[in-house]
């Protein structure tokens, strides 16, 4: 397991009448090399948690471990920029951290602070804006003449020069077109399966989740709820009513055809199995 | 960044709270005046013992007030040292080799310090006990006479409004973006002097960027919803001068003209 929480504790302000309780001793592993999608209402504690991850934030109580490096609340923890290095944290809205003269500069400023020389991160800003999808023509210009969605790459690029093995997103694809988030996460996934990257997704759309993700962790009110696989987090969506999140459309489709009669299996997950469930249900009773 | 005690507002319910910021803006403007007449120790005596009063009676803790006098104190201490080199009257209180310490520098360091205290402690009280956009409502009203001789008081009330608005916003917009960039491995609080101007430039820029960015949207919501600053507007809020009022600023007055009085006799 290259990360577990265990027991931890995050409060904001602690020992002040602002106190406030954002994770409440919270145990939580995640799996090496899977996309995990962590998902809750606004407030849950879902930026808190992923916070801990590179040590921005340091539990309270409690501890937990990433790759090889263990924080715990007793000791402050020294040389936190190896750890930050191998976990690239990209926050909401990261197109507001971009402040270089030129694109290739900007991508460039992580890997230098992590000690790469100048070329070699020139370089690898080079090769990461291919990754998100930039052509070179972009690498002299001004960050500040993008569109939202293209600052939005290139804040990324920054943090993928980096080369983390692991990889947090908080709300990547939030306020981007429909076309723009489905290119994002695609990105994501081909991160996964080609680079071998853990990746962690805080998300609120349940068709990315549905589409994209391996795992799910749901956090309620400073509380890990649950912890599972896709297939079974669909299975039944009572929590997700409870928590008012809306289910993906093909999930709804599935439930609403079982409540008025339909025997369609609860593990069904994609529109084509689905159709082929809904045909031979009616052929059958034909 | 949640431990400035200066200039914070503190949500109480005192008889201070519920006065007029108007009264407020003007007795302790009553005040600091008196602060400034040469009474001597007798004067400062009865102000400090009003102050006292004042924040009893706004339910101030005196901790609260020591605490947003603090980022003074190294003020006053490099007070102390110029006038320990400046001034030499008096009688010498310590002599080391050409270098002496005259006890009249003593003496004025310590009176600048007691005024300084004494206004800074006004100040806090007026601040923790008005909220920001009361006291730019006073503020207004205030400047509103001068308006004869084109003083734009509504102008200047919404520019601090908009100012004091946009203060918490800012600071949260910092810690994010020190976040941010703490993830990109800049570290803020080490590393050579190249590195730290590095760190500074990446947190200054995206912070100006998004300023003006606020300031761009801000600006498109006012027009959309058709402000023209110079027209006549309504207020929510209205502000009324009640019998407590009255009293406060005859206090403040008294206060001042004892102050003259000793200031008169000696």
């Amino acid at each position: 397991m290259p990360i577990t929480f265990k027991e931890l504790t995050h409060e904001y302000n602690a020992g002040t009448p602002f106190a406030y309780l954002a994770l409440d001793a919270i145990d939580l592993s995640i799996t090496e090399g899977a996309i995990t999608a962590i998902i809750g209402e606004t407030g849950s504690g879902k930026s808190t948690l992923v916070q801990h991850l590179n040590a921005l934030l340091l539990p309270t109580k409690g501890s937990l471990t990433v790759l090889d490096r263990t924080i715990t609340a007793a000791e402050k923890p020294k040389q936190l920029k190896e750890l930050r290095k191998r976990v690239g944290l990209v926050f909401q809205f990261p197109e507001y951290q971009l402040f270089e003269e030129t694109i290739a500069q900007d991508i460039a400023f992580g890997p230098k602070n992590f000690g790469m020389s100048e070329e070699e991160a020139l370089c690898k800003a080079k090769e990461m804006l291919q990754v998100v999808g930039l052509s070179e023509d972009y690498l002299e210009r001004s960050p500040f003449e993008l569109s939202g969605g293209q600052k939005r790459r290139v804040a990324i690029a920054g943090i993928l020069a980096m080369d983390p093995e692991v990889l947090v997103l908080d709300e990547p694809a939030a306020g981007l077109d429909p076309q723009g988030a489905k290119d994002m996460m695609k990105l994501f996934v081909r991160l996964n399966k080609e680079f071998h990257k853990t990746i962690l997704l805080v998300t609120h759309d349940m068709e990315h989740v549905l589409n994209y993700c391996d795992h799910v962790v749901v956090v309620d009110n400073g509380h890990i709820v649950q912890t599972c696989d896709k297939l079974h987090f669909f299975r039944d969506t009572s929590l997700l009513h409870k928590l008012r999140i809306n289910p993906p459309a093909i999930i709804r489709l599935r439930d609403e055809l079982n409540q008025r009669g339909f025997e369609l299996p609860c593990d069904i997950l994609d529109t084509e199995v689905l159709a082929k469930a809904i045909a031979d249900e009616v052929k059958h009773h034909e | 960044m949640n431990n400035i005690a200066l200039g914070r507002y503190l949500p109480l319910n005192s008889c201070i709270h519920s006065l007029d910021p108007r009264t407020k803006i003007i007795a302790l403007i009553l005040m600091m005046v008196a602060i400034f007449i040469p009474a001597g120790w007798l004067g400062y005596l009865l102000i400090g013992t009003a102050v006292l009063i004042l924040t009893m009676l706004a339910k101030l803790k005196i901790s609260f007030l020591w605490r947003s006098m603090k980022p003074m104190l190294f003020m006053l201490f490099f007070l102390l040292i110029i006038n320990v080199i400046v001034i030499h009257e008096g009688t010498v209180l310590i002599a080391v080799g050409s270098f002496a310490v005259y006890s009249e520098a003593l003496f004025q360091t310590l009176y600048i310090v007691v005024r300084l205290m004494l206004m800074i402690m006004l100040t806090t009280v007026l601040t923790a006990t008005t909220k920001p956009l009361d006291l730019t409502l006073g503020i207004e009203d205030l400047l509103s006479p001068f308006k004869v001789i084109h003083v734009p008081s509504h102008e200047i009330a919404m520019m601090i409004s908009i100012a004091l608005r946009f203060i918490p916003t800012l600071i949260e917009e910092t810690q994010r973006i020190m976040k941010a960039q703490a993830s990109r491995g800049v570290d803020m609080e080490e590393g050579s002097f190249k590195e730290k101007l590095m760190a500074i430039l990446s947190l200054i820029v995206p912070l100006f960027v998004s300023a003006f960015q606020h300031a761009d949207d801000l600006a498109n919501a006012m027009e959309a919803r058709g402000y023209v600053p110079d027209r006549p507007r309504t207020r929510y809020k209205q502000l009324k001068m009640l019998k407590r009022d009255y009293i406060t600023l005859s206090t403040a007055l008294l206060i001042l003209v004892l102050l003259i009085g000793l200031a008169w006799l000696r």
